[in-house]
């Protein structure tokens, strides 16, 4: 008999169904979509849920601040109140927060703000073997290493790439997953998706080098947008890739399949 | 005289013995770079000396017994160290050099590291000075009196961008902008610095950083250059391989004289030597295709012998066996260290491929597609080692070839 496979929900009431239950544990899994389609709160959203159940996720922000993203949180509704939250806003003191993440009985979610981290930083200058990325890992290494923590976003690959400045990116790409798989975090990439609509991603490497591709989008309909969402494809996953329309109402993300248009 | 020559060798006129281990010695960590031979303290006993990923050099006696070892670990405070990869944050990525630095008769040891910072050490492995450069140091730091002042001057470039000349005591004489990092190691001749960088492009300047020619290729450049009269006359030429998987002569003048194409990266020094007493030198190298290969100095190939993976490491020309002919030791990723009969093995103008067939136990493909009448590669002994072959160095007293491994063993091996 075939080994069940564990799996890390999505918590949007409808889609996981279309998934087996929802994405397999460890999985890459690139979350792509135009601006405004809801890619970081999905994302937030699973890390919210998956703190409720006493599990510890790491959300690196290079786009928007701690302060930013916490408001907008509680102003979707989510109660993180009752998940302990905290940010790395200053390199220095990241065994604090390691710390607050081992010690509190609850579940964790560990921003990891990349804009103020950068200002607190004057005095090093990125070269060939100082880098950005490097601060990134090493910080996913010792939140993985210290805490039992099991989730990794990384919001967005676009701004990584800006800040980094790949010479070779399809080589570097390949080490970036590598080096995440490696982790064995369930790891959501949020990727801007191009305008042209024709790849997932920047380089398009990223499309194959991930396990899995959710898709959102906004859709015109009449002088109105519907937001949807698709599975492009999910190993080790029998799923359903068809579009589903997709809905935040009373703090939970909702996925209508059939056609249902939730503006009708 | 081909058929006569050929006969020979089907008779088994060719090499006896085989290649065994005398010993080996565990550093517990990754090698990333060949080991050197050298007399440090002048008492006629030869040092084998490495570094390693975890940042230390050692040194070993003939035996493999640890004589000295120092720990290059910088103290960097917790929050640039999250700048770095941790994994090779310390890493010493090429071999050190020696040279009598301070004139006391022994040898000091001088490297550089990834952290940026070059060292220089006593024949007892004493830190004498460290200097520190902006970048990553990852070619080897060459020391040389490029101006014939009578001082040796201390040469190294940086993944910083610049290229740097430092005095035998470690100070800073010149610091040269060149607009891309670089990982080659410099050469040097008539008080000219040629090296290659990142970008691509060969650089030759002045001890004062004036530029005097640039060569470009489609590669980053990371191999030294190497140097010498291949044609047999007064002139030197430059002969340098590219990750574009070119190898490049050119003149002192920095223009072309001929390029040779492999299928592979190029990413160490050529090795120039006479092969078959014609008075010129010609040029063995090996490439990322898996082939090492030997050219005439005109660029075209004499033979190539086909491994079952990449070269990246310098191959070593030398007569291992003491019958006055030379052979070619080069190690592969395929964690094989292969020795080579430097003049390869000329195929029978009736029996097109039997002479090769019968004598190689390694790769027939150069054999089976090799025309009558020409040379190919030919194996005359293998030793598998522990793992992927960083490089070798080759102790000349005592015949021993000394390799380093990918997963951080030293293997010594004789000739018996």
């Amino acid at each position: 008999m075939a080994e069940q496979t564990e799996r890390v929900k999505t918590y949007i009431q409808g889609f996981d169904e279309a998934m087996q239950g929802g994405i397999p544990k460890g999985h890459l899994v690139l979350v792509s979509g135009t601006a405004g389609s809801m890619k970081s709160s999905m994302c937030f959203n699973i890390l919210y849920n998956e703190a409720l159940n006493g599990q510890t996720g790491l959300y690196v922000s290079l786009e928007q601040s701690y302060e930013s993203l916490y408001k907008h949180f509680i102003n979707m509704g989510l109660k993180l109140d009752n998940i302990n939250v905290q940010s790395i806003k200053d390199l220095s003191k990241i065994d604090e927060v390691v710390n607050s993440a081992k010690t509190v009985d609850k579940g964790s979610i560990i921003i990891a703000d990349m804009g103020c981290i950068r200002k607190e930083i004057k005095d090093i200058r990125v070269g060939d073997n100082k880098s950005w990325l490097n601060v990134i890992k090493n910080i996913a290494k010792k939140i993985k290493m210290e805490t039992n923590c099991s989730l990794f976003v990384l919001d967005s690959l676009s701004a990584l790439y800006t800040l980094s400045r790949f010479e070779n990116p399809r080589v570097e790409l390949f080490y970036i997953f590598e080096f995440l798989r490696d982790m064995s975090l369930t790891t959501y990439l949020i990727s801007e998706m191009p305008l042209d609509g024709r790849k997932y991603s920047d380089y398009g490497i990223e499309d194959y080098l991930a396990d899995g591709i959710i898709h959102l989008r906004l859709t015109p309909f009449r002088r109105n947008v519907v937001r949807e969402i698709s599975v492009v494809k999910m190993r080790a996953t029998d799923c359903n890739n068809d579009v589903f329309s997709l809905e935040f109402k009373s703090g939970q993300f909702q996925a209508l399949y059939g056609g249902q248009n939730p503006l009708l | 005289m081909k058929i006569t020559f050929g006969l020979k060798r089907l008779l088994g006129k060719g090499k006896r013995g085989q290649i065994k281990e005398k010993w080996k010695f565990d550093s517990k960590t990754s090698l990333l770079a060949p080991p050197i031979i050298c007399d440090l303290a002048n008492t006629g006993q030869k040092n084998i000396v490495f570094g390693t990923n975890n940042g230390k050099i050692y040194s070993l006696d003939k035996d493999g017994a640890v004589k000295w070892v120092f720990d290059a670990k910088e103290q960097v405070d917790q929050v640039e160290l999250m700048f770095f990869d941790v994994e090779t944050a310390n890493s010493i990525q090429s071999s050190p050099n020696t040279y009598d630095l301070n004139g006391d008769g022994k040898k000091e040891v001088v490297f550089g590291s990834e952290m940026g910072v070059v060292y220089a050490l006593n024949h007892q492995g004493k830190s004498l000075w460290k200097f520190k450069a902006d970048g990553s140091v990852r070619g080897r730091v060459v020391i040389k009196d490029i101006n014939n002042d009578g001082k040796a001057e201390v040469i190294f470039g940086s993944g910083d961008t610049h290229l740097y000349i430092l005095s035998a005591r470690g100070e800073l004489l010149q610091k040269h902008e060149i607009g891309a990092q670089i990982e080659s190691t410099p050469e040097t001749i008539n008080e000219k610095i040629i090296f290659g960088c990142n970008d691509g492009t060969i650089h030759c300047i002045t001890q004062a950083g004036h530029e005097i020619w640039t060569f470009k290729t489609e590669g980053k450049v990371v191999a030294q250059p190497a140097i010498g009269k291949i044609f047999g006359d007064e002139k030197n030429y430059i002969v340098i391989g590219s990750l574009d998987h070119y190898l490049y002569a050119l003149n002192l003048e920095g223009e072309l004289v001929w390029k040779f194409k492999t299928d592979g990266a190029i990413y160490s020094r050529a090795t120039l030597a006479d092969i078959n007493r014609d008075k010129k030198l010609e040029i063995i190298f090996g490439s990322c295709d898996n082939n090492v290969y030997a050219l005439q100095c005109t660029g075209e190939k004499i033979w190539s012998y086909e491994t079952d993976f990449w070269i990246v490491a310098p191959v070593i020309v030398d007569d291992i066996d003491k019958d006055g002919n030379l052979e070619i030791i080069a190690g592969s990723y395929d964690h094989n260290i292969y020795i080579l009969d430097a003049k390869g093995n000329y195929m029978l103008d009736y029996v097109p491929g039997l002479s090769g067939v019968m004598q190689q136990t390694g790769s027939y493909t150069d054999v089976m597609t090799s025309e009558p009448g020409k040379v190919t590669g030919k194996k005359i002994w293998q030793y598998q080692a522990d793992g992927v072959v960083v490089g070798c160095a080759f102790i000349n007293e005592t015949k021993n070839i000394v390799v380093n491994t990918r997963p951080g063993k030293v293997n010594n091996l004789e000739h018996e």
